[in-house]
C-alpha cells in the first residue's frame, strides 16, 4: 500500500440545514500536484477550509503521514506544514511586500525589535523564486491584483510548508505570470511538497498536474491520472452531464461603428502606479464582440476607466459615439452617452455587498425610477423581475441580498445594471474572473445574446482561450500602448501573447 | 437533531434582529418594577414618561442628523458646538438685534445649512477625513459661539419692545393638549419625515449605496460629493433645530451649550444599529438607541443615584450595547 502524505476521510460539515460536505475525502502524495476540480459550491473550499483548520468538520478523520490530528485552528495547521494561498487575498494594502510576506512572523531580534533588513533580504529570496524582481519596501496597496497574488505565493513558500493548498491562485495573474508560478510548482515538487490546486481553467490543469480529484454537492466523484483522462471526462465529472463546446457558436451582423475611441492618452497623477496610456484608437462596431488582450499591468482596465472618464483631468483624446464627438468628464457622462462599464473588482468597486439584488440593480438608475424624488417600487420591481430572468439570476427574490450569491450570479446582477441603463456599447472587464464552469458558459451566451441584440461589447480578459473564444476581434496592449489588432480567423495564443509582448509600438496601417 | 439545531438558530437570529427592541422593553420592565411605592408608579406615569422624550428630543433630533452621516461613513463631531453657536446666536438676533422669531429662526437655520456647506466641502473637496474636519470646525463654532455673545449666556425673556424675546419663540417650552411637550412633536416629526426620506426616496437610496461602496457608486454615476455635502446642510441644520429648542427650553442663549452632544447622538445611533463602517442604519433604531439613553438618565435619576455614577453606568451600557450589535454584524 501506497504512502500518503496527507488522507482526508469521510469528511462531513453542515451550515445550518445545509449539507456542505457529505464524506468527502482526497489523499494526496509528497511530490505531486493534486488538482482539486468542481463546480463553485460542489465544496471545494470548504474542505480547504476545514484542512486549514478554519473550520471543524462534523465528522471524518485528517491522517498526515499515516497519524491522525485534529487541526482546531489556521496557526496550527502552518506548524503542523499546512499553508492555504486564499482565492480571497489576505493582505495588508498599507504595508510593504516583506512585511506582508512574514506577516505574524516577523524576524526579530532581542526583546522584539524587527530586523527589517534580514526580512527584506529574506523577502528578496522568495521573490527570486518567482523569477520576480521589484522593490521590496512596495506597498501592497500599489500592486496589481495579480501582482498582489504573487506577494501571497511567496509567502507560502517562505513558510516551507509541506502541503501548499493554491485555491485559484491564477485567477488574477497574466500568461507569463502564471508561467512564473508553475516553474516555482515544478521546484515546489521536487523538494517533496504536496500541492492541492483549485482552479477552473482546464487547460492550466492538465499542465501542471498529476492527477485529479473532482468533487460535485460536497461528494467525492473520483480520482483520475492526468495522463489517463480528458478535459471533456473531467467536466463530465464535473457537472454530471457532458459539456460539447465550451465557446457557444454565434452568427452575428456586424453593423456600423458605434463606438471610436481616437488617440486616447492617460498620465496617471503622481504617487499612482496606474499605467499611463498613449495614443490608443480603437472603434467597435455594433454586434461585435471586441477583445483586449494583455498582461497584467499592460493598461487594459485603464483604457475603460479613461473610457468612462473615471480619470478625466489626466486624459487627453476623443471618444465618439455614432460618430458624434462626446465630452464625458465623469462616468455619470459616460452612462448618459450609452457607455456601461462593468469592473474587473466585483466585490472592491461593483456591487454593494450589504444590499438587495433589486437596490443593485438600479443603484445607476435611483432618479429614473423617482417621482418627485420618492422611489416608485412597482416600476422597479417589474424590471428587476424580467432581467434576473432574462440573466437567469439565480435567487428567490430580488430582496436577497446581493453579498449571499455565488459569483457567477454576482455578476450577473452587475450584467443586469448596467443593460437596464440601456447602453449601446458595454465594457466588460474580466467577466469571468473566479466563477465556475457553468456560470462562465451561461455568460459567455449572455454576452452572444447582447451582441446578437446589437450592442457592441468590449471585452478584457486574461485568459487567451477566452479572448480567442468569443471575440470576433481582438486588440492587444502592452505598457500601455497598442500593439496589435488580430481577427478571429488570425488568432492563437501564440499570436496573441507575441503582440502582447511586443515592446515597440507597431505602427498601424 | 438538525431540526432542533434550525430552530435554535432561528430564535437566536430573531433575538440578534431585534435586540435594540428587547433591550429597551427590559429597561422599562425593570424601570417600572423598581419604582413602585405605595401602589403608585414614578416612572410609568404620564408626565414622567413625556419627561423622558423631551429629554431626549434634543439628542435625538441631532442623532437624526448623524445617522445619515454615519450610513454614508462619516462622522460629524460638530454638531455639539453649532448648538452653542446657534442658541447663542439665536437669541442675539432676537433680544439684541430686536428680530422677530420667524427671521431669527430662518437665519438660525442658514448658520447651520452654511456651517453644513463648509464641512461637506471641506470633506469632498479638499478630500479630508470627516473626522479630522468635524473635530477642527468643532473648535471654530466654539469659538465663533463666545466671540458673538462675548463668552456669556443670553437669558430669553419674552415680551414687546427692546431686550426681550418674541412671546412667539416661548412657544417651544408649551405643551400640546397640556401632555405632549412641544419638543417632542417636533422630534417625532422629523424622525418620520427622516424615516421617509431614507427608505422611500432616492436620495435615501443613493445615501445607502456610498455607505456601502463608494467606488461603485461613483462609477454608477451617482453624485457622491454633492449628495455628502447635502447630508452635511442637513446634519448641521438639525443640530441648530436642537439648538432653538435648547435655547427655548432653558430661557436662555449661551455658548457654553451643547457640550457633548456630538457623542449622545453618535452613541444613540450606535445602539440603534448604525455602522459606524458606513452602509446600515434606520430612523427607527436610532430613536430606540435616544430612548434607551434617555430613559438610563431618568431611571437612575428617579432612583437617586449619584450623578457621578450614572455617568459610569450610561457608559458601560453603551458598550454592552455596541458589543452586542458587533455580534449580530458578525453574522
Amino acid at each position: 500500500m501506497e504512502s500518503y502524505l496527507l488522507e482526508m476521510k469521510e469528511i462531513s460539515k453542515s451550515f445550518g440545514a445545509v449539507k456542505a460536505l457529505k464524506g468527502a475525502s482526497l489523499n494526496l502524495k509528497s511530490g505531486e500536484v493534486l488538482a482539486l476540480m468542481g463546480e463553485n459550491g460542489a465544496g471545494k473550499s470548504t474542505l480547504m477550509n476545514v484542512l486549514s483548520g478554519s473550520l471543524h468538520p462534523d465528522e471524518g478523520e485528517i491522517l498526515l503521514e499515516g497519524v491522525k490530528r485534529e487541526i482546531k485552528n489556521p496557526i496550527q495547521a502552518r506548524s503542523l506544514g499546512i499553508v492555504k494561498i486564499h482565492q480571497e487575498l489576505q493582505i495588508v494594502p498599507e504595508l510593504d511586500i516583506a512585511e506582508n510576506i512574514f506577516l505574524g512572523r516577523w524576524q526579530t531580534a532581542g526583546i522584539g525589535f524587527v530586523q527589517k533588513k534580514k526580512m527584506h533580504d529574506m523577502a528578496k529570496e522568495c521573490l527570486k523564486m518567482l523569477e520576480w524582481e521589484i522593490d521590496t519596501r512596495t506597498k501592497l496597496k500599489d500592486l496589481r491584483i495579480g501582482e498582489q497574488q504573487l506577494v501571497e505565493i511567496a509567502k507560502a513558500i517562505s513558510c516551507e510548508a509541506k502541503i501548499i493548498v493554491m485555491d485559484e491562485p491564477t485567477s488574477a495573474l497574466s500568461e507569463p505570470e502564471a508561467g512564473k508560478l508553475f516553474h516555482v510548482i515544478e521546484k515546489l515538487k521536487k523538494k517533496g511538497c504536496g500541492i492541492i490546486y483549485i482552479t477552473h481553467r482546464m487547460e492550466e490543469v492538465f499542465k501542471i498536474s498529476d492527477r485529479l480529484s473532482v468533487m460535485r454537492d460536497g461528494e467525492y466523484i473520483g480520482t483520475k491520472e492526468a495522463g489517463e483522462t480528458n478535459n471533456d471526462e473531467i467536466i463530465a465529472m464535473m457537472v454530471g452531464r457532458s459539456v460539447e463546446d465550451q465557446y457557444p457558436k454565434r452568427n452575428v451582423e456586424i453593423g456600423d461603428v458605434v463606438l471610436e475611441v481616437k488617440n486616447l492618452s492617460f498620465t496617471p497623477p503622481k504617487g499612482s502606479f496606474k499605467r499611463s496610456l498613449k495614443d490608443i484608437s480603437f472603434n467597435v462596431r455594433s454586434g461585435e464582440v471586441l477583445g483586449i488582450a494583455g498582461l497584467a499591468g499592460a493598461g487594459r482596465s485603464e483604457v475603460f476607466e479613461s473610457i468612462v472618464g473615471k480619470h478625466a483631468t489626466c486624459t487627453t483624446g476623443e471618444i465618439l459615439m455614432d460618430g458624434k464627438t462626446m465630452q464625458i468628464r465623469s462616468p455619470k457622462d459616460a452612462i448618459a452617452a450609452g457607455i456601461s462599464f462593468a469592473t474587473e473588482d466585483r466585490k472592491g468597486t461593483g456591487l454593494i455587498l450589504g444590499r438587495s439584488i433589486g437596490d443593485n440593480i438600479s443603484l445607476p438608475l435611483y432618479d429614473r425610477y423617482a417621482s418627485f424624488g420618492f422611489m416608485r417600487d412597482g416600476k422597479q420591481k417589474k424590471d428587476w423581475l424580467e432581467y434576473m430572468k432574462k440573466l437567469r439570476v439565480k435567487a428567490k427574490s430580488p430582496a436577497v441580498p446581493v453579498g449571499s450569491l455565488s459569483g457567477g450570479n454576482q455578476q450577473k446582477v452587475i450584467l443586469a445594471r448596467w443593460l437596464l441603463t440601456k447602453p449601446k456599447v458595454l465594457l466588460l472587464d474580466e467577466p469571468t474572473r473566479g466563477i465556475d464552469v457553468g456560470a462562465k458558459e451561461e455568460i459567455y451566451l449572455l454576452i452572444n445574446e447582447l451582441a446578437a441584440s446589437g450592442l457592441a461589447v468590449v471585452v478584457i480578459s486574461s485568459e487567451l482561450p477566452e479572448v480567442i473564444g468569443i471575440c470576433d476581434r481582438i486588440i492587444t496592449l502592452c505598457e500601455g500602448r497598442l500593439t496589435g489588432e488580430i481577427s478571429k480567423e488570425e488568432a492563437t495564443q501564440e499570436i496573441l501573447l507575441a503582440a502582447a509582448t511586443n515592446r515597440k509600438e507597431v505602427v498601424e496601417a | 437533531m438538525d431540526a432542533d439545531k434550525l430552530k435554535i438558530q432561528k430564535i437566536e437570529s430573531f433575538l440578534k434582529q431585534f435586540q435594540s427592541y428587547i433591550a429597551l422593553i427590559i429597561i422599562v420592565v425593570v424601570a417600572t418594577l423598581i419604582n413602585i411605592k405605595d401602589g403608585e408608579n414614578v416612572f410609568l406615569s404620564v408626565p414622567n414618561l413625556m419627561n423622558v422624550l423631551r429629554a431626549v428630543s434634543e439628542t435625538g433630533i441631532i442623532a437624526i442628523g448623524m445617522t445619515m452621516i454615519l450610513i454614508l461613513g462619516d462622522i460629524d463631531l460638530s454638531v455639539g458646538s453649532i448648538v452653542g453657536l446657534v442658541s447663542t446666536g439665536c437669541a442675539s438676533l432676537m433680544v439684541r438685534n430686536g428680530l422677530g422669531m420667524f427671521p431669527a429662526v430662518l437665519l438660525s437655520l442658514l448658520i447651520g445649512a452654511l456651517y453644513g456647506l463648509f464641512n461637506g466641502l471641506c470633506v469632498t473637496k479638499l478630500k479630508l477625513q470627516a473626522f479630522i474636519v468635524t473635530l477642527a470646525s468643532m473648535n471654530i463654532a466654539r469659538g465663533l459661539a463666545r466671540f458673538w455673545s462675548n463668552g456669556v449666556g443670553i437669558p430669553l425673556a419674552y415680551g414687546e419692545g427692546e431686550g426681550f424675546a418674541p412671546p412667539a419663540f416661548g412657544l417651544l417650552q408649551e405643551k400640546a393638549f397640556g401632555v405632549i411637550p412641544a419638543p417632542v412633536i417636533i422630534f417625532i416629526s422629523l424622525l418620520l419625515i427622516f424615516q421617509c426620506v431614507l427608505s422611500k426616496t432616492s436620495f435615501g437610496r443613493k445615501v445607502y449605496a456610498i455607505g456601502g461602496n463608494k467606488n461603485a457608486s461613483y462609477l454608477a454615476g451617482i453624485p457622491v460629493d454633492r449628495i455628502k455635502i447635502i447630508a452635511f446642510m442637513l446634519c448641521s441644520m438639525l443640530s441648530a433645530v436642537a439648538a432653538m429648542i435648547h435655547a427655548a427650553q432653558i430661557s436662555q442663549g449661551g455658548p457654553n451649550e451643547g457640550i457633548g452632544y456630538e457623542l449622545n447622538a453618535v452613541a444613540a445611533c450606535a445602539i440603534g444599529g448604525t455602522s459606524l463602517a458606513g452602509g446600515k442604519g434606520t430612523m427607527i433604531g436610532t430613536l430606540v438607541g435616544a430612548i434607551i439613553l434617555g430613559l438610563l438618565d431618568n431611571v437612575l435619576g428617579l432612583k437617586g443615584v449619584n450623578s457621578n455614577l450614572q455617568l459610569m453606568v450610561k457608559g458601560l451600557i453603551i458598550i454592552v450595547a455596541v458589543f452586542m450589535q458587533s455580534e449580530r454584524k458578525s453574522d
